[in-house]
């Protein structure tokens, strides 16, 4: 029976791993095609973005099976439910990549803007943070895990200071404000990846040292003002 | 946390053979303390010794263990039976007493007689152990001849008749079917309301279902005992987990 069940977890975790693989390209193609101005590596994104759902659905599945069937608990529990969790920052992170791509069909042109915002820094960190993540859950490995979540400061930071500069351009340059505005949205597209990034290597912690961090900068905050 | 039992440093034998090692551990009052552990770890043997049924076969134990601070290895074990009430594997209901004498049987053998004491009482156990509305209109049936989960929850309610403080059940659902099962599991969550218990299973689910405390014991140790929540979660001790996960035993 453990055996069988050491099976399922396997199979689980290939899947997770194949379905983070192509995340990881669908994000890649959309930074670098962000990087470059080259709207040519957006094509395709939203078609592969289909087979990404497909795992989602897939791997959800395979967690229902596994805790109906086998009832799993201490390290396994920890392991089906941060799957779960995965599953779904890395479901919304295929989003996010045809979002972008989409954003930046609309901008490429504006190449000089795009870089004097940092948006092309920003893209970088974030995609970065999201390897790192993916790297941190296939080798369980919960330092650099950590490390993930503490540069999800460096991107907050980044977009603070896009998103002043976009407004700056749009109120000095009104011809501008059509491709600011689609920048703003992309930037906040980047951000959220960098947050997605943040929870998969939260989601890690858990799994490997049975710690919920989750929240626990806010909820120390707020417990600090009572 | 209001401890009801507290053992310390138990070790108990069968003859020469040990097969308790020094084990100390609190047992909360009105919870539910689930025994776990494989096959012949002694959590049996844990069990009999709390209200002495280990020295009927033949057993001895050094160390205490008081019951709200009194100690259990002395005094008379039949009076202390009373306080400890246990339900065992295999339901076990006299077969030639129909089912109102079967709950009534402990208080008769302590001399009471009297139909209209014994009628409330009786009503009153088998209402406690959830089997009223399913064998009122029969009491004068035999107890036999009832359903297994049935007759498990008559010797439940057997059990509760002569009023105990403590109820030991050794592996109580494992000859039932799931639906019994669950009557029993539900049955332990209401009774602990009022009595304290202290059940040896096998069955992981059910240990994690039905109890607030785990205690894990192996090769006659006591490995871990914590609350079932850090025991089938995040355990400290790696052989616990092995156990839970299905590693071994």
């Amino acid at each position: 029976m453990r055996e069988h069940f050491e099976q399922e977890i396997d199979n689980l975790k290939t899947n997770l791993i194949k379905m983070a693989s192509l995340v990881d390209e669908q994000v890649e193609r959309v930074i670098t095609a962000l990087e470059k101005g080259n709207i040519e590596l957006c094509k395709g994104i939203k078609a592969k973005d289909l087979e990404i759902d497909a795992y989602d659905n897939l791997i959800q599945t395979q967690c229902e099976n596994i805790l109906a069937l086998f009832q799993p608990v201490t390290v396994d529990l920890r392991f089906i439910i941060s799957a779960l969790m995965i599953n779904n920052q890395l479901e919304r992170c295929g989003d996010i990549a045809v979002n972008i791509s989409q954003r930046v069909k609309k901008t490429a042109e504006f190449f000089s803007l795009i870089s004097e915002a940092q948006i092309i820094e920003m893209g970088k960190h974030a995609r970065e943070m999201l390897k790192n993540a993916i790297d941190s859950f296939i080798n369980n490995d919960s330092d650099l895990a950590n490390k993930v979540i503490a540069s999800d400061e460096i991107v907050d930071n980044l977009n603070k200071h896009t998103f002043k500069f976009l407004v700056s351009k749009m109120q000095t340059n009104p011809e501008l404000i059509e491709p600011c505005a689609h920048l703003i949205v992309l930037t906040r597209h980047v951000e959220r990846l960098a947050d997605h990034a943040t929870n998969i290597a939260e989601d890690l912690v858990f799994y490997v040292e049975a710690r919920i961090i989750t929240h626990k900068k806010k909820l120390e905050k707020l417990s600090d003002g009572n | 946390m209001e401890v009801k039992i507290s053992v310390k440093n138990l070790e108990a034998y069968y003859g020469k053979n040990k097969v308790l090692k020094n084990v100390s551990l609190d047992i909360p009052k009105n919870k539910v303390l689930a025994v776990i552990g494989p096959s012949g770890c002694g959590k049996s043997t844990f069990l009999r010794c709390l209200n002495r049924m280990h020295e009927v076969v033949g057993g001895t134990i050094t160390g205490s263990i008081m019951l709200d601070g009194e100690d259990l290895t002395k005094g008379d074990p039949v009076l202390l039976r009373k306080r400890l009430g246990m339900v065992f594997q295999k339901p076990n209901p006299f077969p030639t007493m129909s089912i109102f004498n079967n709950v009534a049987a402990g208080l008769k053998l302590n001399g009471v007689r009297s139909k209209k004491v014994l009628t409330p009482v009786v009503e009153k156990c088998l209402k406690q152990a959830a089997l009223w509305d399913e064998v009122k209109d029969n009491l004068n049936d035999s107890g036999a001849n009832i359903s297994g989960g049935q007759q498990q929850r008559l010797c439940i309610a057997r059990t509760l008749a002569v009023d105990p403080e403590v109820i030991l059940m050794d592996e109580p659902a494992s000859a039932l079917d799931p639906i019994s099962t669950t009557k029993i599991e539900d049955l332990i969550f209401e009774l602990k309301k009022n009595y304290t218990i202290v059940i040896v299973t096998h069955n992981m689910q059910q240990a994690a279902r039905v109890s607030d405390y785990t205690a894990f014991f192996y090769l006659g140790e006591l490995i871990e005992f914590d609350t079932t929540t850090k025991i089938f979660t995040s355990p400290a001790k790696k052989q616990t987990e092995d156990y839970v996960r299905g590693r071994f035993g």
